[in-house]
């Protein structure tokens, strides 16, 4: 298969993000009309209904990492070279919410490997910034767009190397959160296997709802959230939602 | 005007501020042309900068989003295709803009 789109979800103690998957799988079917592999477990696999076009992948995932006192199960994102079936994958977060065909757009290069830099939080209050918080620009591992090269497999071999020895990195890049993310581990792998200089990006910013906002309807065309007392809205524009609470919407 | 009008006006301001600069981003995400493996920004600049060219050169390079150089050799279909997507981008965000104000 040439394109496709790789998602993982895992549900937790905490969260079920097979509620969130049942809302944006849909979503990425009707507007990229791409096939679509869900990597996940056992226990995330039964609450998963067959759909057409969707592929489900059962791994053993790792455990042990956390985020404000709750299981987050984020530590395989680096062996999506190895999981996904596509020469080139559109790689995403759960709470992707695709309303346009903007990825297929991006998609549609010569470059390997693409991820963003920049992020704009939909709400307008700047909330995401991060240049204090490390000696490396963050980068924003909810959207990866890679294509199998052995440049490829080299950056996601490092994020393998720097998840293993994380609170190293973390102290030689002066990362503020000791907990893993995705997001540092790819800045450190593309900034090791960049030579230190420079990598490709996506050259537009992420619409971002940030956890604050919550939300309060998901449709086909638009999410509407509630942000300290005051109501949004995006229409036909991709937004990645951080409210876990979208799941019951 | 008491202060719940002077609030209202406040979070009117607020909602068209927010509502503008997320149709401008939408904009300048629709704007994002794919083009012989290359992306680009189908902006003033670069259609300002193709438009120069072509009336110069039959065939000439230019730099992508990330400073990757292309050879373009068919001006005019990439001037074409850099102002479709612009427009399509501008008309759509002049529309949410005007429904913006309108609604408030």
């Amino acid at each position: 298969m040439m394109k496709g789109v790789l998602l993982y979800c895992f549900n937790t103690e905490s969260y079920r993000y097979d509620k969130i998957a049942a809302k944006t799988i849909p979503l990425l079917r009707r507007n990229l009309g791409l096939e679509i592999t869900v990597v996940t477990n056992d226990e995330t696999r039964v609450h998963l209904p067959e759909q057409e076009g969707v592929n489900y992948m059962v791994i053993t995932n790792q455990t042990g990492n956390y985020i404000n006192q709750k299981s987050w199960h984020n530590l395989d994102r680096h062996r999506a070279y190895e999981l996904s079936p596509y020469e080139k994958t559109i790689l995403l977060d759960i709470d992707y919410f695709c309303y346009s065909d903007y990825l297929l757009t991006l998609s549609n290069t010569d470059q390997d490997f693409m991820v963003h830099d920049k992020v704009h939080d939909v709400t307008g209050h700047d909330s995401y910034k991060f240049a204090r918080n490390s000696m490396v620009p963050m980068v924003w591992a909810t959207v990866i767009i890679f294509k199998k090269t052995p440049r490829t497999k080299a950056i996601f071999d490092m994020v393998k190397y720097v998840k293993e020895r994380y609170s190293y990195f973390c102290d030689l890049y002066r990362v503020d959160f000791k907990n893993f993310r995705n997001d540092y581990a790819f800045a450190i792998a593309l900034h090791q296997i960049g030579g230190f200089k420079g990598y490709e990006t996506i050259p537009n910013r992420l619409p971002t709802l940030p956890a604050a906002a919550k939300i309060t309807e998901v449709s086909a065309t638009h999410v509407s959230w509630n942000h300290q007392g005051r109501h949004g809205k995006i229409s036909s524009n991709d937004v990645h939602v951080i409210d876990k609470g979208v799941a019951d919407v | 005007m008491d202060v719940d009008q002077l609030k209202d006006i406040s979070d009117r301001s607020y909602r068209i501020a927010v509502n503008k600069k997320n149709a401008l981003e939408k904009a300048r995400s629709s704007m994002i042309l794919a083009y012989s493996g290359h992306l680009f920004q189908a902006n003033a600049e670069t259609i300002n900068l193709v438009q120069v060219l072509k009336n110069k050169l039959k065939k000439f390079v230019i730099l992508d989003s990330n400073h990757n150089p292309m050879m373009v050799e068919d001006p005019e279909e990439l001037l074409e295709r850099l102002i479709t997507k612009q427009q399509e981008a501008l008309n759509i965000y002049h529309q949410s803009y005007a429904e913006s104000i309108s609604k408030g």
